[in-house]
């Protein structure tokens, strides 16, 4: 095919030889065109810093550059094991982040059905539910303060479920459920957005076919729109999965990691070992170690995901 | 197509060079601030760049800033942060090349790190003017000058205290009681690190007869904090706090000063730099400051917030412009009046005069004056020990009211050790 | 009963918007109150809607300023990461080689690197490059595009290879036996399929690059150059912040996203309409 397409003239018998590897090179000609230059940028800017943040994993460094850097070999990835308070943090990152991709995936994916259904409201419900992810994660955890200082204590005064309805950030079990929970806020619209597209993406024929065959709504969600959702629940499981493991500002601002280090999540953890005890060696190990377990487990996930896309 | 292919590869390529090469025309000048480091170039005049912690004063230190260059045609770039990240930023700055000529230098911690980036200035003319005691120094050199004095102890309102009842810990709890009683908060912390802890906690510190010396008998592991008397009596003052008030953790800053102001709260414990909020609030009654009576202390914390210092790896010439520049803030007319009407700093230099104070800042200038003072043991803590270690540590001491006062000084021993170590 | 499902569908519809705006309600309403009636009442109604705030905060911010820095990092950054973003990821979804797949899964899994962890050693190379080679990446606008394309690359391929992948190969093969180059397949036939996703990346970016503190602070030192978050430093205090500018502020730099957000979201949401009727 490629041989007659792109050189007409030459004799047959050659074409075979000569004009597959002629094929070969535009093919890879194009390929460089088309990758290198974002790969080149995205080497320079991500990867290149992430090596050399590496290298200093190795040394016991307050990350001050004149100050001495001593190599230390393992002893940062030794020391780590041992540290209470790291593991603490890890484990509470992690239930954060699988309370969260479960609350996020499921409010964004009945957001998605809701506004794409053909509700006279859906339009504007769509800018609405989005807006909480229009506000920066710090002003929002300032805000969520507010909330569950005023909103909630009143709420629960009005209502007498005070159980319920108290400030939940003084209190060590609940705190990171209102991480979880402010996430969600902020995040549903976002994962909503990609669902949408997904969404827009199934071809409406294929739903009219099964309704005609008596598939019940149900039916049609479970047999039809999930199968042919995989592509977005990769996306959107994976984006929940990076950006809770992640999570910063919003920590930052709403719990401060209080109360009694209830919610020192992860980044939060390395952020005070860096700058705040000045340990930027002993930092960056955490950050790595904690970086290759993360990347085994959502890169398991987009692997097993993406098998169960359905090519098209 | 072979036209074609040139095309692309052509565009593929100038997307990544025009962006390259639109640096020069889209960035617009290379400051000021910049040019002093490279080449022989920048020879008519260094600029030199500011980088400060105190995000209140940032808008008139830009206005003291202009009104220099006015007058001198020295370029001064202030660059702007929000004062969670000050300390993060400067790092960064200084790693890599870039960091200010002048910058600020919280305390003794902070400057011990940062070592081979200050500028020794005891050879500048106007530091001998600084008031006794109130420069920072690092063995016998002088890296940094005071922003200003401040101060901090019980601000109470005085139309429902009488100072003579909080007087030491017997009148002080029942006066606590009293207003617990009435439905009153008798005394207001808040949940940001150092009104929670961090400046309570220098009481017992402050009062040993050395205060950095026992600091560092503590690091070693000399003292045992549930031995010293004061520290067992701070843990007493704290468990007679949480008993007969609301938790300081459901209340902010804001809420803390708010709630003074509608004389829902009696007293609060907080600095002079209060009084700035205090007007917000438009406050109807008269507020004045009183010692916390630990162990009979009758004595106002006072200490210095912020220093400024000249960062030594640049070249000289930016070193001289930078002096000059604090030179200039601490000597001549303008500058002193940024210091003290502008950035509303109580002076911490024996020839600047104080401007029309607050009551807050007037009880704190005449402690000073007078000499009737204790330290600001918290600017000799491990660093950052009061946010990463001692507040998690209060967190829970408010959040459990089983653990009791000893335990709190015990954890706080506990929290001082990981961080010093 | 298919009206009475719909109407309540409708009801939980408006339900859930509301609760979701809330605190955007706290944000609007304390742009107008001084400190004194935000402390006697969080959620109650300003006295007065006046728009002092609003002015002192653009006046400090210097708005106007930072509003075209901001307009112009956002947008060449979107438009390069579009473009760049949308070929790598076409060609990376369409060859099924193993060198595609190492730097697809390296691409995503950079996306989990905490950027605390590689801001030094970043800053440290950008520097360098400007000094070294007077390339002017540090302290200029496109400096922070340069950056900002190479922090937003992954997610953008990422978006877009997801998508890619559930559109028919056959329109592509199609189009080259008519001849077409490969830039001719993509520009011409792929691209124009893309439109939902490339809304999508649109969108994405322009928030998280619009809204962007870190990485400008960073890099961006002369005061001409802040871009809107960059300016709204003054309002927040060592220990407090001013809650009504800081409002205002926020109000004023959302607005720009939420009208490009209900434009862009058209494109996302077209075709609605046909697939279900037809």
């Amino acid at each position: 095919m490629a041989c007659s397409a792109f050189s007409e003239k030459a004799p047959n018998q050659q074409c075979m030889k000569v004009g597959m590897s002629v094929a070969n090179r535009k093919k890879i000609g194009w390929y460089l065109i088309f990758t290198v230059p974002l790969l080149l940028i995205f080497t320079l800017i991500v990867l290149v810093p992430f090596v050399i943040g590496i290298y200093y994993a190795f040394f016991q460094w307050d990350g001050i550059g004149a100050n001495p850097m001593v190599f230390n070999g393992l002893d940062n990835f030794v020391r780590l094991m041992e540290d209470e308070r790291f593991l603490r943090s890890t484990w509470l990152t992690v239930l954060f982040t699988v309370l969260s991709v479960i609350t996020v995936n499921a409010a964004g994916l009945a957001f998605a059905l809701l506004v794409t259904s053909k509700l006279k409201l859906a339009n504007l419900a769509r800018t609405m539910l989005f807006m909480p992810y229009l506000i920066g994660g710090l002003i929002l955890g300032y805000i969520w303060q507010f909330v569950f200082l005023d909103v909630f204590t009143l709420i629960g005064e009005v209502t007498g479920f005070e159980s319920i309805f108290f400030n939940w950030l003084n209190n060590e079990d609940f705190a990171l459920f209102a991480l979880v929970f402010v996430f969600t806020w902020q995040m549903a619209g976002y994962v909503m957005i990609v669902y949408i597209a997904g969404i827009q993406g199934i071809p409406g024929e294929v739903i009219e076919a099964a309704r005609i065959d008596g598939a019940s709504g149900w039916q049609r969600f479970l047999r039809i729109t999930v199968p042919l959702l995989m592509p977005a629940f990769t996306i959107s499981l994976f984006l929940t999965l990076s950006y809770g493991f992640k999570i910063y500002d919003v920590n930052l601002s709403l719990t401060g990691g209080g109360p009694a280090n209830a919610t020192e999540l992860f980044a939060m953890n390395i952020y005070n070992e860096i700058f705040g005890y000045g340990n930027y060696g002993y930092g960056q190990a955490k950050a790595i170690v904690f970086f290759v377990i993360i990347a085994a487990i959502t890169l398991t996930q987009v692997y097993i995901t993406k098998k169960k896309e359905v090519e098209m | 197509m072979a036209f074609n292919k040139k095309f692309v590869t052509g565009m593929t390529f100038a997307a990544t060079i025009s962006l390259l090469a639109a640096c020069g025309g889209g960035g617009g000048d290379e400051g000021g601030s910049e040019g002093g480091s490279e080449g022989g170039s920048g020879e008519q005049s260094t600029g030199i760049s500011i980088f400060q912690s105190k995000v209140e004063i940032s808008e008139q230190l830009e206005a003291a800033a202009e009104a220099y260059t006015e007058e001198t045609g020295v370029p001064v770039e202030v660059i702007g942060t929000t004062g969670d990240d000050y300390a993060q930023q400067l790092q960064i700055r200084l790693n890599n090349g870039t960091g200010p000529s002048i910058f600020s230098v919280q305390n003794t911690e902070v400057a011990e790190r940062l070592e081979s980036y200050l500028y020794d200035l005891n050879d500048a003319e106007f530091v001998s003017n600084i008031a006794p005691d109130m420069e920072l120094m690092l063995d016998d050199r002088l890296v940094g000058v005071p922003y200003g004095v401040e101060g901090f102890g019980i601000v109470y309102n005085t139309e429902m205290v009488d100072p003579a009842d909080i007087q030491d810990y017997d009148s002080f709890v029942s006066t606590l009681e009293d207003f617990n009683a009435e439905g009153i908060n008798g005394f207001g912390l808040s949940s940001e690190a150092y009104f929670l802890i961090g400046h309570i906690s220098n009481y017992p510190f402050s009062m040993q007869e050395d205060p950095v010396e026992f600091m560092e008998q503590l690091t070693n592991g000399e003292v045992t904090l549930t031995e010293v008397e004061e520290f067992q009596r701070f843990g007493e003052f704290m468990e007679a706090i949480r008993a007969n008030t609301p938790t300081p953790l459901n209340t902010t800053y804001d809420t803390q000063v708010g709630d003074f102001a509608a004389g829902q709260t009696a007293m609060i414990h907080q600095g002079n730099w209060a009084a700035g909020m205090l007007e917000d609030f438009e406050v109807d009654f008269e507020y004045a400051m009183a010692p916390f009576p630990l162990e009979g202390n009758d004595k106002l914390a006072v200490g210095v917030g912020s220093n400024w210092a000249v960062n030594a790896d640049k070249d000289q010439a930016e070193i001289d412009a930078a002096i000059e520049f604090l030179d200039w803030l601490h000597n001549s007319e303008t500058g002193q009046r940024f210091v003290v009407e502008e950035f509303g700093f109580i002076p911490a230099m024996t020839n600047i005069e104080a401007g029309d104070l607050d009551p807050l800042s007037q009880a704190v200038l005449e402690a000073s004056n007078s000499g009737e003072t204790i330290p600001w043991a918290h600017n000799y803590y491990p660093a950052n020990v009061v946010p990463n270690d001692f507040t998690p540590v209060a967190e829970s001491f408010f959040v459990n009211e089983d653990m009791t006062g000893e335990e709190l000084v015990e954890n706080l021993q506990a929290a001082w050790e990981n961080a010093a170590q | 009963m298919k009206a009475i499902g719909n109407w309540s569908k409708e009801i939980l519809l408006v339900l859930m918007a509301l609760v979701f705006l809330s605190p955007i309600y706290i944000i609007f309403i304390n742009s107008f109150k001084n400190r004194l009636e935000l402390y006697e009442n969080t959620l109650a109604f300003p006295e007065e809607f006046g728009l002092q705030y609003y002015s002192a905060a653009m006046e400090r911010m210097d708005f106007f300023n930072a509003f075209l820095n901001s307009m112009y990092v956002t947008v060449v950054s979107v438009v390069f990461i579009v473009i760049l973003s949308s070929m790598t990821a076409w060609m990376l979804a369409r060859s099924g080689n193993w060198v595609s797949t190492v730097i697809f899964m390296t691409l995503i899994a950079t996306m989990l690197i905490p950027f605390q962890t590689i801001m030094m050693p970043l800053m440290q190379l950008v520097t360098g490059i400007t000094r070294t080679t007077g390339i002017p990446l540090y302290n200029t606008l496109s400096g922070l595009i340069f950056m900002n394309i190479g922090f937003h690359a992954a997610l953008s391929v990422f978006l877009y290879h997801g998508f890619i992948k559930s559109i028919p190969i056959s329109l592509e093969e199609a189009a080259t036996i008519d001849g077409a180059t490969k830039f001719g397949v993509f520009w011409r036939v792929v691209f124009p399929i893309l439109t939902p996703i490339t809304a999508t990346v649109m969108i994405l970016n322009v928030i998280l690059i619009w809204n962007d503190f870190l990485l400008p602070s960073l890099t961006l030192i002369d005061k001409e150059l802040r871009t809107i978050p960059l300016s709204v430093f003054y309002f927040f205090g060592e220990f407090t912040i001013e809650w009504n500018l800081a409002m205002a502020g926020l109000t004023l730099t959302i607005i720009p996203v939420v009208i490009f957000y209900v434009i862009a979201q058209k494109y996302i949401i077209k075709g609605i309409g046909e697939g279900a009727v037809k």
